[in-house]
């Protein structure tokens, strides 16, 4: 396959889905009949018997949070964003895996399809009650979704923890050059970052999670490799690149190089700060600015760089620090570096506020902030991505256990995915992850939330169980 | 396929691959030598695929193994494959059947980066990721990007060291059914169409470059900075500054930083310690390094508007003026020299002496393009420098400078004119008069009137002749009415008589390009002459004068 093929079947690719969408979406307001409903459902046969006679065979797959036609990973593009989202929604509410189309289709054939996949969504057992109902269609196979087996994800989650260790520790390395003078490498901080982004892309959860974990002692780097995840992730939702995502990435990583100027008497102090010392901590903009400055000579990323360092702490209404003299326009990096940084920061243990806020507490206090200090739609962006309750958030569920939230949900917010570390009968436990959204034969949710709690109030260290 | 014919084809595009990195890196893109290696590269990897699905190379610091078996070995550090891979943490390399020509070019381009040399932040494995190929995979070690190699044992260990109190997390669990219920108060608003749509416009605000707004940050500098240090730091972030905008031929943004450090230099409240830091930066602007970028963004074809350059000149002072006459001989567009050369004129009286020392240059045309600009600028104070360069061995020279010493004037040019009046060479003889005639002084006009008067002057040719008089009407006064009247008259005699009707004729010609019509009598009188050269010149003349052309 030449270049020019490759874009035009990623160019096919990219529309099939889209217009399976608008199928589906349609078919949900309207009857078989309606005009739109038939029209759209002609453009999608069309398209399909396109690609079949291209093609011989047209294999529809979702593998974690992609398609892929015909073994090609299909990109997202930010126009067609809401409606991958849907259908990797409703794919996976119908543990729907992939759909094939063999031969020519016919309007009936789909139609068939779209009926099936409707019944699904209030069957028991959805995935059954589509392959159930389309058995007659000939040359349209469903296949189930597949969930990745227990051992791989040992695997995976070994290498989510390198990922995150090693950008830790290249952190730490970076700040300890810069102090000393020595020259810093950015080839190993984009492979660093790289590694992340792939990651984001691939184990999203995981690597969030390890945002979660916030009992470490050197807070500065953990910080900034948590902003950096979260900026990615958050990159991520809005439709960026991952060229783009990089970037965001390495800025992110390095929006608080300032700090490493601040005496350390005064950033390890445990009590309040004075007003002095107040001072000081608000010139970590600018000594940031400047410290990239240094590093390297002038280019994109460096000039990025050193605007985010520079702006992180200004304010969506422009209050904040530092003050500019000119009225400027908050960069849109600086603008997700801001949201991540008040995230991160509040949920962690830092030196001069010992006491962290839980995830969700965290959420609601910067659902205050933004149109103020946040921007609005990037916050909205975030808490679409991180949920209702966060990973980290340890919760009561009306079943007497106590549970860690372990993976958001993008479909249901307030089911999220939870560890159980105590079980009903109030013993501890470890290991046991149960979903939110499984519901028993009366077609009730066997688990709920009841309640939050403040892991730190009892000194709790969410590590031990998402490590 | 035999196992060997499949050890040999994997072999083969081992050695294409090496091949090609150096072909690459050697010529053109279009050029036949390079389209034929990447064709035949993948060739290679196409007879490959007839019959395998996939190519898996294994990376070693000095082998490359496929299936075990070595397909490359060098023990040498320098143009060693397996270790150009290695080095950079990549252990895995594999193809898979449906390897595009576009991937092939693309992968073998990335292999042929010299990343000892090319000012790149990338390493193999960055440009392999952002290509994002969908034939070709890799793996990579990222151990090398940490120093400490037990920093997740140790963090780990750490953390551990904090485990969980038991009692602690069973006594949240009692105090859990005593607490009121606090489900979270935050809602989820699902994303819509506008957001999207916002977000879109968000993104596309964020696609211009940055750099006007990292100078509009460094303006905010001054304000946050207390020391000298910080003036110092501000300083070279500005120098910088500078540099990037030149080399990316950003001069709209380039002049609206030079005009904010020219307002803050202008500014009465602030201290001159200060602007001496702002002026520093201005004089950057119009350094050597500078400079040389200019030219090359005005060498590059890039479409850049007259007035931005002008604009930027402005700004220069006239430390700008070297560099300037550096670059002007490298240049090599007509039009590029053309705008360092009104930048010239714009900046030469800022500094006549730095201007001069252009007449020094070794190369011909920089010294003519100098004595233009010299020419343009129209200070005397320059003739002491011209008078040099009109030995100049170079004849292009020569007439320029002798122009422009004619355009200049003063008393000091013309004992180097009346010089040049007797050169060897015609043109300078030509050029040389006609700067004396660009004089237009009573000196030049004497000098002419003598060199006409001189007895040598019979034996010139003729076209030189006519070319005197020519210049001697610009004087439109009596004298030289006078003076062409009395030669129109005089006798010829039998020697030389040829000669002295060439002179005759040249003077009939001269008043009628005088325009006084009181020679009409004269001229009517030659008309009957008996050479015919001044028949035919009077008839002319008389013409003109009759009517006016």
């Amino acid at each position: 396959m030449d270049g020019k093929q490759e874009r035009e079947l990623h160019k096919n690719a990219k529309e099939l889905i889209n217009q399976l969408s608008v199928v589906l979406r349609t078919s949900q307001i309207h009857d078989a009949n309606n005009v739109a409903l038939v029209s759209s459902i002609s453009r999608l046969v069309a398209m399909i018997n396109t690609l079949v006679s291209q093609e011989n065979i047209l294999v529809l797959e979702l593998r974690g949070e992609f398609f892929y036609m015909n073994e090609y990973r299909i990109r997202y593009s930010l126009e067609y964003l809401l409606n991958f989202d849907f259908m990797v929604r409703e794919f996976k509410k119908r543990e729907l895996g992939s759909v094939t189309f063999k031969g020519q289709i016919r309007s009936d054939d789909i139609k068939r399809f779209i009926k099936a996949f409707l019944d699904a969504s209030f069957s028991q057992e959805p995935f059954n009650t589509i392959q159930e109902e389309i058995t007659h269609v000939r040359n349209i196979d469903v296949g189930i979704l597949k969930k990745i087996v227990e051992d791989d994800s040992l695997d995976v989650r070994k290498m989510v923890k390198k990922t995150y260790f090693n950008a830790v520790s290249f952190t730490q390395g970076v700040i300890n050059k810069i102090k000393t003078g020595e020259k810093v490498n950015i080839k190993k901080a984009k492979r660093v970052v790289e590694s992340m982004v792939d990651q984001i892309l691939e184990q999203e959860q995981l690597l969030l999670g390890m945002t979660a974990i916030k009992d470490y002692d050197e807070y500065t780097y953990h910080h900034s490799v948590n902003v950096s995840i979260l900026t990615i992730a958050l990159g991520q939702r809005l439709g960026m690149s991952r060229r783009m995502l990089t970037e965001l990435g390495m800025v992110s990583l390095f929006h608080d190089i300032g700090k490493m100027d601040i005496p350390n008497e005064v950033l390890n102090k445990p009590s309040n700060f004075t007003d002095d010392e107040w001072n000081i901590i608000r010139k970590h903009p600018v000594w940031g600015l400047k410290a990239i400055l240094k590093l390297k000579k002038f280019d994109d990323l460096t000039i990025k760089s050193a605007i985010v360092a520079f702006e992180h702490h200004m304010n969506f209404d422009l209050t904040g620090y530092p003050k500019a003299r000119k009225k400027i326009h908050i960069d849109l990096y600086s603008r997700i570096v801001s949201v991540a940084d008040q995230y991160d920061a509040m949920t962690s243990a830092r030196v001069y506020s010992r006491t962290p806020l839980s995830p969700d507490k965290a959420l609601s206090i910067m659902m205050e902030r933004a149109g103020t200090q946040l921007d609005p739609l990037i916050f909205k962006f975030f808490t679409n991505m991180v949920g209702v309750y966060p990973i980290g958030t340890l919760v009561m569920l009306d079943t007497r256990e106590l549970g860690l939230v372990c993976e958001s949900n993008q479909l249901f917010p307030n089911r999220p995915r939870v560890m159980i570390i105590v079980n009903e009968a109030g013993n501890r436990i470890k290991g046991m992850i149960v979903d939110l959204t499984e519901k028993n034969e009366k077609d009730l949710h066997i688990r709920s939330i009841r309640k939050t709690l403040d892991p730190t109030k009892y000194n709790i260290n969410l590590a031990e169980y998402l490590l | 396929m035999e196992i060997n014919d499949d050890l040999k084809a994997v072999r083969d595009i081992v050695q294409a691959i090496l091949k090609s990195k150096k072909i690459i890196r050697m010529y053109p893109a279009n050029n036949p030598i390079y389209v034929k290696t990447l064709e035949d590269s993948y060739t290679r990897f196409r007879d490959y695929f007839d019959y395998r699905e996939e190519l898996v190379l294994k990376i070693k610091q000095n082998e490359i193994i496929w299936d075990s078996e070595p397909v490359y070995a060098n023990a040498e550090k320098e143009d060693n494959l397996a270790l150009f891979f290695f080095k950079d943490g990549l252990r895995e390399v594999s193809f898979k059947r449906g390897l595009s020509s576009e991937e092939v070019e693309d992968f073998l381009r990335i292999v042929s980066m010299d990343f000892e040399r090319e000012v790149v932040d990338d390493d193999i494995v960055t440009l392999l990721w952002e290509r994002d190929f969908q034939n070709i995979q890799y793996i990579a070690d990222d151990a090398i990007l940490v120093d400490e190699d037990n920093y997740q044992e140790r963090a780990i260990q750490q953390i551990e060291e904090h485990s969980n109190n038991p009692d602690n997390i069973l006594k949240a669990y009692q105090d859990a059914f005593d607490e009121e219920d606090t489900s979270s108060d935050t809602s989820i608003v699902p994303l819509s169409d506008t957001d999207l749509q916002q977000l879109m416009q968000m993104l596309d605000q964020e696609s211009h470059g940055k750099t006007e707004k990292i100078v509009d940050l460094l303006f905010e500098l001054p304000y946050l900075s207390e020391s000298r240090a910080d003036f110092e730091e501000l300083t070279t972030f500005f120098m910088s500054a500078v540099e990037f905008i030149m080399q990316r031929g950003d001069l709209a943004i380039m002049n609206g930083m030079l005009l904010r450090l020219d307002g803050l230099i202008s500014e009465p409240h602030i201290d001159e310690e200060i602007k001496s830091y702002f002026r520093r930066v201005t004089a950057y602007a119009g350094n050597s390094t500078i400079i040389q970028l200019l030219g090359e963004l005005l060498d590059s074809g890039q479409e850049i508007e007259d007035k931005v350059v002008e604009e930027y000149v402005k700004h220069l002072d006239k430390n700008a003026i070297q560099p300037l006459m550096n670059i002007l001989g490298e240049l090599e567009s007509i039009h590029a020299r053309k705008v360092v050369i009104d930048a010239l004129i714009f900046l030469g009286p800022k500094d006549i002496m730095s201007l001069a020392k252009g007449l020094n240059d070794q190369r011909w045309f920089v010294v003519r393009n100098i004595i233009y600009i010299f020419r343009k600028i129209a200070d005397k104070r320059a003739v002491e420098f011209l008078l040099r360069t009109v030995r100049h061995p170079d004849i292009r020279v020569r007439k320029e400078v002798i122009r422009a010493l004619g355009e200049l004037g003063g008393g000091g040019v013309f004992q180097t004119l009346r010089e040049c009046l007797e050169d060897q060479d015609v043109q300078i003889r030509s050029a040389s008069l006609r700067a004396l005639g660009t004089v237009a002084s009573e000196a030049a006009k004497r000098i002419i009137m003598d060199k006409i008067a001189d007895k040598p002057f019979k034996d010139i040719d003729f076209d030189e002749k006519k070319e005197f008089f020519e210049v001697l009407s610009k004087w439109k006064d009596k004298e030289i009415f006078s003076f062409l009247v009395d030669i129109l008259k005089r006798k010829s005699y039998f020697f030389g008589s040829a000669k002295n009707d060439e002179i005759r004729a040249c003077s009939a010609y001269a008043l009628g390009l005088l325009g006084n019509k009181e020679a009409l009598s004269v001229l009517t009188k030659t008309k009957g002459d008996s050479s015919k050269l001044v028949r035919e010149f009077s008839f002319t003349a008389i013409k003109r004068l009759e009517h006016g052309r």
